[in-house]
C-alpha cells in the first residue's frame, strides 16, 4: 500500500549543522506530540470511521503525516 | 551539443508545485467528491504533473517508478542520488 517518490515534498537545504535545533525537530517528528504519533492516530481512527468521505481523508492525512520525515 | 533540455532546478520546482496542488486538491475531493469544479481542476494538474515527471525522468533520472525509462539491460532507479544525499531532490 505504501509508495514513495525520490524527492522531498518540500525542498530542504541545510547549510550548517545545528544540534540544538536538530533536537527540537527530532522531538517534533518522533516526540509525544509529534508527527509520527499523529499519523498513527489518523491511521487507526480511519478503521472505525463510518463515513467514507472521512475514512478517505483520515487515510490521506495519516499517510501525509507519515511522510514528514526530514532528511540530512 | 544542441539540446533543449529543460533547466533541472526549474523543472523540479514545477514538479513540487503541481504535486502540492494535487495533494491538496485530493484532500478537498475526499470530502467533496461531487464538486465538478474541483474534479476538473484535479484532472488538469494531474496531467501536468505526469508530463513534468516524464520530462524529468527523461533527462535527469526517475522520481517515480512508473515514469522511469526502462531499457532492457539496466535498472535505473538506484542510479540517481537519494533526497538526503548531495545532488538529491
Amino acid at each position: 500500500m505504501w509508495n514513495y517518490e525520490k524527492r522531498l515534498q518540500y525542498p530542504v537545504k541545510i547549510t550548517k549543522t545545528n544540534p540544538k535545533i536538530a533536537q527540537i525537530i527530532l522531538t517534533q517528528y518522533g516526540g509525544p506530540d509529534g508527527e509520527l504519533g499523529a499519523s498513527m492516530r489518523y491511521l487507526s481512527q480511519r478503521y472505525t470511521m463510518p463515513y467514507k468521505e472521512v475514512t478517505g481523508i483520515l487515510t490521506d492525512i495519516g499517510t501525509e503525516e507519515r511522510a514528514q520525515k526530514r532528511y540530512r | 551539443m544542441a539540446d533543449n533540455r529543460p533547466c533541472k532546478a526549474e523543472l523540479l520546482d514545477w514538479i513540487n508545485t503541481v504535486s502540492f496542488v494535487c495533494d491538496d486538491t485530493k484532500l478537498f475531493l475526499d470530502t467533496h467528491p461531487c464538486n465538478t469544479e474541483a474534479l476538473e481542476f484535479y484532472e488538469e494538474f494531474k496531467n501536468q504533473r505526469m508530463q513534468a515527471l516524464q520530462e524529468y525522468a527523461k533527462y535527469y533520472g526517475p522520481l517515480t517508478l512508473d515514469t522511469m525509462c526502462t531499457p532492457a539491460d539496466k535498472w535505473k532507479w538506484i542510479d540517481t542520488p537519494w533526497p538526503w544525499q548531495e545532488g538529491g531532490c
